[in-house]
C-alpha cells in the first residue's frame, strides 16, 4: 500500500467563535479574516511539510484545488506542486486535482501537468475532481445542470490532446478547438496516471470503473463511513468483470500518532477540534444545488461528503442556539471523532492496525494520509509525520504488494536520464 | 368547467407534458419554478373564467423530459418555440410565470406571432446590483419553499410528497422535483440576466405585469423596472399576500387580474 502525505492548507487561524458568528467557511467566508502576513507564514511552512513529508519517505506528496474556502488555500494546485517539483526530488506529486470543469479551455490542465510532468520528469499523478458544489457551482459560477457534461467534456479533451500524435479540433458541445496541440507533451506515455476523487456519487464509480480509472474517496470521516461508498465502488469494477485492484482505489484519513497512547490524546485534541468544528462550518445551503447530483445519485439516496460536512455543521450550529436563554457552544468532541473512526489515533503500533483494517476492509492500495490537520503547529505536524513514515509506514506498506500490481502509479524517466533537482544549490 | 386532461406528446428525443381545463377560448399557462402543477387552483380559476386553458411543461420540468443539448439560453428559446407548436397553443394569450416568464419574454422578442397577449408574474431576466434577485439555490429545500410562495403551504402540489403513495413512486416523485428545480438552475444561473434589455423593444405585444407585494426572490421594484422598458405595457398589479410564484398563493385574485386584462 501507498502512503501519501496529503494536505488540505487550511488557514489556522480562523477565531474561536467563528462558528457562531459566521455562516459559513466556504463560499462566502468573510475577507476580513484573512491576514497576509498569516497566508506568508502558512503557505511556507506547509510548502517545509510536503516537502519534509517526502523526505521522510512518504510515497507521494498530495494537494488539492479548493475556492474561497478557509480550510483550504489551493486554488491552484498546480502552483504548489510546481513549487514542490525541484524540491523533493525522489517523491511523486499527486495533483488530486484540478477542476476540469473550472479551466477554459480544459486544455490548460493538459498543458499544465504536462509541463509538471516534464519538470519532474514523470513523477506525477493527475488527479480530475468534479470538484465540489461550494467550489465549482458557488465560487466560480458554474451551471449545475450542466457540469457534469462539461467536465466529462473536459477529461475527454484533455486525454485526447495528451495521446494524439497529430494536431486536431476538437468539436466538443461546451469546447470549440480548431487546433488541439499541447506542446509540451508529457513524460509518461500515454500520459501520467489519472485518479478521480469522488464523492459519492453513484455515476462516478460507474465512469471509474469502465475507463479502469482510480477512484478516490476523499472522505473527512474515516474509514468506518467511508466503507459502504468503496462497496458500491468494488461492485461496479466486479459488474465490468474486472479484478478488483486495491490499487484502483484510495482513501483519505486523518493520523495522529505519537509514542504513547496518552500523548497522541494530549497532542491531537486542539488541531482536531479546530478542523472539525471550525474549519467544516460550512452552510448547508451550499451543499446540494439542484443538478449537481445525477439522477441515480439522487435515486440512490446517497450523501455527498460536503453535503454531510455541511448537514453535521448545521446540526452542530442548531445544538449551539440557547434554549430559553441557556446553552453552551457544543461541538464534536475529540472522543467521538476517534471513537468513530474520524481520526485514527494511537501509539504506531495501534495506528499500523487500524491502517491494516482500513485498506483491507476497505480494500484500497492507496492511502491519503492527513498528518496535517487543522491548526497543528509545525513541530507536530513533524512530529506526526516523521512518526508514521518511520513507524507505521514500514508495518503497512506491505499490503497487497505482493498480490497486485500498481497500474495507476507514475512511471518516472530512470536516472541519470531524469533532471528535477537545481543544478546549482541556492546558496 | 370540465376535467382536467393530461396529454403526453412527442418532443425531439422524448416528451413533453401538456395539462388542459376548461372550455372557451385558447389561453396558455407557462409555469414557472414550480413547474407544471397539474390540477391546481389558478388553472381552475382560468378555465372558470371561460377559458380553455393548455399548460405545456418546459423540458426537463416536470411531465416533461429532459432534452439534450439545452446549452444556453438560446437553445431554450429555440426549444420553446417548437414546444408551442407541438402543444398547439401558438398565437394565444399567455399567462406565464418566474422562469417561464422569462423564456416567453424572449420568445416573443423573435418570434412577434409567438403569443398573443401576455400576463407575466414575476418574470427573470433583470439585475439591479443595488437590489439584487436573491439566488434561491445557495438554501436549503426548506428554505427554498418558503422563497417561492409567501404561504408554504401554497406550493405542496410541487414539494409535498401524495399520501399513500407506494415507496418506488414515492423515490421516483423526488427525483422529478429534483429534475424540475434542475432545470430551472439550468435557466437562471449563475445570475439571471442575459441582455433582454437590448432586445425588449422588439416585444409589440401588450403586457400585464403582475408581480406578489412578498417575492423574496425578485424583489417587488422589478415591476416597475419592467414597466420602464416594455414598450407596451398595460397595467401594473402588486398582488398583496404574495410571493414569487403570486399565482399560487392568490389563485383567484391573479385570475382576476388576467381576466381584467384580457377581457
Amino acid at each position: 500500500m501507498k502512503s501519501i502525505f496529503f494536505h488540505l492548507m487550511p488557514y489556522p487561524e480562523l477565531p474561536p467563535d467563528f462558528p457562531e458568528e459566521h455562516r459559513s467557511v466556504w463560499v462566502d467566508i468573510d475577507p476580513a479574516l484573512y491576514d497576509p502576513e498569516v497566508g506568508n507564514r502558512t503557505y511556507n511552512e506547509y510548502l517545509d511539510e510536503l516537502e519534509f513529508a517526502a523526505g521522510c519517505g512518504f510515497d507521494a506528496v498530495g494537494v488539492n484545488e479548493h475556492h474561497s474556502n478557509g480550510y483550504g488555500l489551493m486554488p491552484s494546485p498546480n502552483i504548489i506542486a510546481a513549487a514542490l517539483s525541484r524540491n523533493c526530488p525522489e517523491t511523486n506529486i499527486i495533483v488530486l486535482g484540478d477542476s476540469v470543469a473550472l479551466y477554459n479551455p480544459p486544455l490548460r490542465v493538459a498543458e499544465e501537468i504536462a509541463m509538471l510532468d516534464g519538470i519532474t520528469g514523470g513523477r506525477m499523478v493527475a488527479g480530475f475532481p468534479v470538484g465540489s458544489p461550494m467550489d465549482t457551482i458557488f465560487a466560480y459560477g458554474q451551471n449545475p445542470a450542466t457540469l457534469r457534461e462539461r467536465y466529462h467534456e473536459g477529461v475527454d479533451l484533455i486525454r485526447q490532446a495528451w495521446t494524439r500524435d497529430e494536431v486536431f479540433s476538437y468539436n466538443g458541445k461546451y469546447n470549440k478547438l480548431r487546433y488541439v496541440n499541447v506542446w509540451p507533451r508529457p513524460v509518461q506515455q500515454p500520459h501520467p496516471p489519472i485518479w478521480i476523487p469522488g464523492g459519492g456519487s453513484v455515476d462516478t464509480w460507474d465512469w471509474c470503473a469502465q475507463q479502469d480509472l482510480v477512484y478516490c474517496y476523499l472522505s473527512y470521516f474515516g474509514y468506518k463511513a467511508g466503507l459502504k461508498t468503496m462497496q458500491g465502488f468494488w461492485k461496479k469494477v466486479q459488474e465490468t468483470g474486472k479484478e478488483a485492484n486495491p490499487f484502483q482505489g484510495g482513501f483519505a484519513q486523518f493520523i495522529a500518532v505519537a509514542d504513547t497512547e496518552k500523548e497522541a490524546w494530549d497532542l491531537y485534541r486542539e488541531p482536531a477540534e479546530y478542523f472539525f468544528n471550525t474549519c467544516l462550518h460550512v452552510y448547508a445551503g451550499f451543499a446540494d444545488p439542484p443538478g449537481y447530483k445525477t439522477p441515480n445519485t439522487v435515486r440512490a439516496g446517497v450523501e455527498g461528503m460536503v453535503e454531510r460536512a455541511a448537514r453535521e455543521a448545521t446540526a452542530r450550529s442548531e445544538a449551539r442556539k440557547p434554549a430559553g436563554g441557556g446553552g453552551f457552544p457544543k461541538g464534536l468532541s475529540f472522543e467521538e471523532m476517534v471513537e468513530k473512526g474520524y481520526v485514527i489515533l494511537g501509539d504506531p503500533t495501534q495506528v499500523a492496525e487500524q491502517v491494516h483494517e482500513l485498506a483491507t476492509t476497505m480494500h484500497i492500495g492507496h492511502l491519503m494520509t492527513f498528518c496535517h490537520f487543522g491548526n497543528m503547529h509545525k513541530d507536530l505536524v513533524r512530529y506526526n509525520t516523521e512518526m508514521y513514515a518511520t513507524k507505521v509506514m514500514p508495518e503497512v506498506s506491505g499490503i497487497f504488494e505482493d498480490e497486485f500490481e500498481d497500474l495507476w502509479w507514475p512511471q518516472p524517466l530512470e536516472q541519470p536520464a531524469r533532471r528535477d533537482v537545481p543544478e546549482v544549490p541556492v546558496s | 368547467m370540465t376535467g382536467y386532461a393530461t396529454e403526453t406528446l412527442p418532443f425531439r428525443e422524448g416528451h413533453v407534458g401538456l395539462v388542459s381545463c376548461g372550455e372557451g377560448a385558447p389561453i396558455t399557462y407557462l409555469h414557472g419554478m414550480l413547474g407544471n402543477p397539474g390540477e391546481h387552483a389558478f388553472l381552475k380559476a382560468l378555465a372558470n373564467s371561460g377559458w380553455r386553458v393548455v399548460a405545456p411543461s418546459l423540458p426537463g420540468f416536470t411531465g416533461s423530459s429532459e432534452t439534450n443539448g439545452l446549452r444556453n439560453l438560446h437553445d431554450w428559446v429555440v426549444a420553446a418555440s417548437e414546444l408551442i407548436d407541438v402543444a398547439g397553443v401558438t398565437g394565444t394569450p399567455i399567462v406565464a410565470s418566474s422562469v417561464g416568464a422569462m423564456v416567453a419574454l424572449e420568445l416573443a422578442a423573435i418570434r412577434p406571432e409567438a403569443f398573443d397577449a401576455m400576463v407575466l408574474i414575476a418574470p427573470y431576466g433583470l439585475w439591479d446590483p443595488e437590489d439584487p434577485v436573491a439566488d434561491p439555490f445557495a438554501t436549503t429545500l426548506t428554505n427554498q419553499r418558503r422563497m417561492l410562495t409567501a404561504d408554504p403551504a401554497a406550493s405542496a402540489s410541487f414539494f409535498d410528497d401524495v399520501e399513500d403513495m407506494p415507496a418506488d413512486l414515492l423515490v421516483e416523485h423526488g427525483v422529478d422535483r429534483y429534475l424540475t428545480r434542475t432545470a430551472s438552475a439550468q435557466l437562471i444561473w449563475p445570475i439571471p440576466e442575459f441582455g433582454i434589455s437590448d432586445r425588449i423593444h422588439l416585444v409589440k405585444n401588450s403586457v400585464t405585469l403582475v408581480h406578489g407585494a412578498m417575492d423574496q426572490i425578485i424583489p417587488p421594484s422589478y415591476l416597475d423596472k419592467w414597466a420602464q422598458i416594455l414598450p407596451n405595457v398595460v397595467s401594473t398589479h402588486l398582488v398583496e399576500q404574495a410571493g414569487h410564484h403570486a399565482e399560487f398563493d392568490q389563485p383567484e385574485e391573479v385570475a382576476a387580474i388576467v381576466k381584467s386584462a384580457l377581457s
